[in-house]
């Protein structure tokens, strides 16, 4: 038995090499995603806010709150002439936060004035996803200023660190992620392929022929599929560590999520390919699988900002454990959160293997 | 096996490999039973499915040896390769191959395990006249080296050609099984004497002698009872002191006892192309 399962898989290298269009595509693939991600969140302005002001006030108490702002270090300045029709100037830069200084600014502030207030005026789009953030970061610069004329202490006093230790930046949050998506596709899509396409042009038939049994083949395409993941996660682990400082390695509960998570999707493919006769419609329907996972799971966008429902959807999709199970190992330390992710992925994985075993039809139909 | 297509040969052979379920009914393969002793079946036979296809990326070599290597024992390849004739192109990709190398590599493949049994499933449609004979020269080979060999198709010549036992199928049921020689004696209708384009005065002497005659196409057709009928034709051909074109003797075909038999031609009897 051994025999028949390493030969099969000498052949699958073999084949592999030898078609361009496979070596290309197993490699390219996970490029081009390190090199969007890597190119979304290693430039800009690192993760600021843009908020435009107009200082009507121009004085040492507007420049001072001004500074303040900029001193939060989420909050990207950009200065608005005072001279400047606002509205007008909204309507052709279209900016997601305005903030008004008026001039009675500085008047305000002189102890024993008459009229003691002022009134700054924040315009923010609703719909964008920064708008709570400079909001609330504008009321507690705002609530600085007012403590101080107050002459009140401060009472609480807050200091920042990262979760993570500081070595990491951001695009090695995303890496597991990458490496979870690429699992994924990879696997499923390279099984369809392979299972609908040796269905169509008659060589399972020849394989049925032969000794060779179903619980073999699928063994064997596994087995095979995790060899050509994990040429995958290579190729993201050298050009994340070559152009982007990526400072992660993979530890061995990252890689047994790894291998489990590959036959997990394995034995999917196996599934959806038992079920969709046609090459080209096995393709649609894998991406129909992979797409709401992609989106859902956590790898792009973090599940604390879903709705409820969502996050409740994300909890039954595969993908979701895999994401937070390699994070868990390879960011955050967490042996109990990456263990417990692990447990999952290895029951499911057996769960949908059986499934793939039970369904999958050694015979002629 | 001979009948034309969606006659249920495919099917028949499919079950007796191991690769089809029966509805009902009972098969054995060398006194195993297909239902219970499928993987020791498949340990002693050697198949070349219908639509033959192996892997396109490996050479010819490596294919052979890859199917090898899914029994306990193999023959060399570089052996079979050589049976096959197929020296030049051990090394050239499957996918490189014409039809009839394809088919010849598929043999060479279901012969692997030195089975004891070689089912050949329509090994030569497809093929275009040349390629077919090749893989006729092979078939032979196999025959040569006492393979029992197992073959399906639905080309009357082939089966009378190749095959030493024949079984005429049509509609899931054998019609006649045995030597093409005992089938054709048994459900054939005799040889003919025909003589083409024979004069008023051939005609009025032959008519006479041969009350059971047929005409048919300007042809004068006797039934030949035995040998020496045909020699009292010509000896009647040339008293008569008139002229003919020709003068022929054919043999039934198998192609005739399967329209005896089913009353429709081996070419149309199939309900759709691709019914297999």
């Amino acid at each position: 038995m051994p025999n028949r399962i390493l030969s099969t898989l000498i052949s699958s290298v073999k084949m592999f090499y030898r078609s361009k269009s496979s070596v290309f595509w197993t490699i390219a693939f996970p490029v081009i995603l390190i090199l969007i991600f890597g190119a979304i969140f290693s430039g800009g302005n690192g993760g600021k806010y843009n908020i435009h002001i107009q200082d009507l006030s121009d004085s040492q108490m507007s420049h001072k709150f001004i500074e303040a702002l900029n001193q939060s270090e989420v909050i990207n300045v950009i200065d608005v002439g005072k001279d400047v029709n606002i509205s007008e100037y909204i309507r052709e830069n279209s900016p997601t936060a305005v903030l008004i200084i008026p001039s009675n600014f500085d008047s305000a502030f002189i102890p024993g004035a008459t009229n003691n207030t002022t009134q700054l005026k924040l315009m923010i789009d609703p719909t964008s996803t920064s708008a709570n953030v400079i909001t609330s970061i504008v009321i507690s610069v705002s609530d600085h200023f007012n403590l101080a004329i107050a002459q009140g202490g401060e009472i609480i006093t807050l200091k920042r660190t990262d979760i993570a230790s500081e070595q990491f930046n951001f695009i090695d949050f995303f890496l597991p992620g990458i490496i979870a998506l690429t699992t994924m596709t990879t696997t499923i899509f390279w099984t369809v392929d392979i299972q609908s396409r040796y269905r169509e042009n008659g060589i399972f038939k020849k394989l049925m022929t032969t000794p060779l049994t179903r619980m073999e083949w699928l063994a064997t395409q596994i087995l095979w599929q995790l060899v050509v993941v994990f040429i995958s996660i290579a190729t993201i682990l050298v050009v994340g560590i070559a152009l982007y400082d990526v400072e992660l390695t993979l530890d061995p509960i990252a890689i047994l999520i790894i291998i489990s998570s590959s036959a997990l999707f394995s034995s999917m493919g196996m599934i959806l390919a038992r079920f969709i006769k046609e090459p080209e419609t096995a393709g649609t329907a894998a991406n129909a699988i992979t797409f709401p996972m992609m989106f859902l799971s956590g790898t792009f966008f973090p599940l604390e900002t879903m709705p409820e429902y969502l996050r409740a959807v994300a909890q039954v999709l595969p993908l979701t454990y895999v994401s937070d199970g390699l994070r868990d190992a390879m960011v955050y330390n967490n042996i109990v959160g990456a263990t417990n992710s692990l447990v999952v992925v290895v029951i499911l994985a057996m769960i949908f293997f059986l499934i793939g075993v039970a369904v999958s039809r050694w015979k002629v139909e | 096996m001979l009948g034309p297509n969606g006659a249920g040969k495919t099917t028949t052979v499919e079950i007796l490999e191991c690769l089809r379920s029966m509805t009902s009914g009972e098969a054995r393969v060398l006194g195993l039973d297909v239902m219970k002793k499928a993987r020791e079946i498949k340990y002693k036979i050697g198949v070349l499915p219908q639509d033959f296809n192996a892997f396109d990326l490996l050479t010819v070599k490596e294919n052979i040896q890859f199917f090898g290597s899914m029994y306990d024992r193999m023959l060399d390849p570089m052996d079979l390769i050589k049976v096959m004739d197929l020296q030049e192109k051990a090394d050239e990709y499957f996918k490189n191959l014409s039809g009839g190398l394809k088919q010849r590599v598929g043999v060479a493949i279901a012969m692997v395990n030195d089975p004891e049994i070689i089912f050949l499933d329509e090994p030569t449609t497809g093929l275009d006249p040349k390629a077919r004979r090749e893989v006729w020269k092979v078939i032979e080979e196999l025959k040569k080296k006492g393979k029992t060999v197992i073959l399906t198709t639905h080309y009357m010549e082939e089966a009378e050609i190749l095959s030493d036992r024949v079984g005429i199928i049509d509609r899931g049921r054998f019609l006649a099984l045995g030597s093409p020689r005992e089938i054709i004696d048994e459900h054939g209708s005799g040889s003919h004497c025909i003589i083409a384009n024979a004069d008023a005065k051939c005609l009025n002497v032959l008519k006479e002698r041969w009350p059971d005659h047929e005409i048919r196409n300007g042809n004068f057709i006797i039934p030949l009872r035995d040998k020496d009928n045909l020699v009292e034709i010509i000896y009647a051909l040339d008293g008569s002191g008139g002229n003919y074109e020709q003068i022929q003797v054919t043999r039934p075909t198998l192609e005739d006892v399967f329209l005896r038999l089913t009353g429709r031609k081996l070419a149309e009897g199939g309900d759709t192309e691709n019914a297999e």
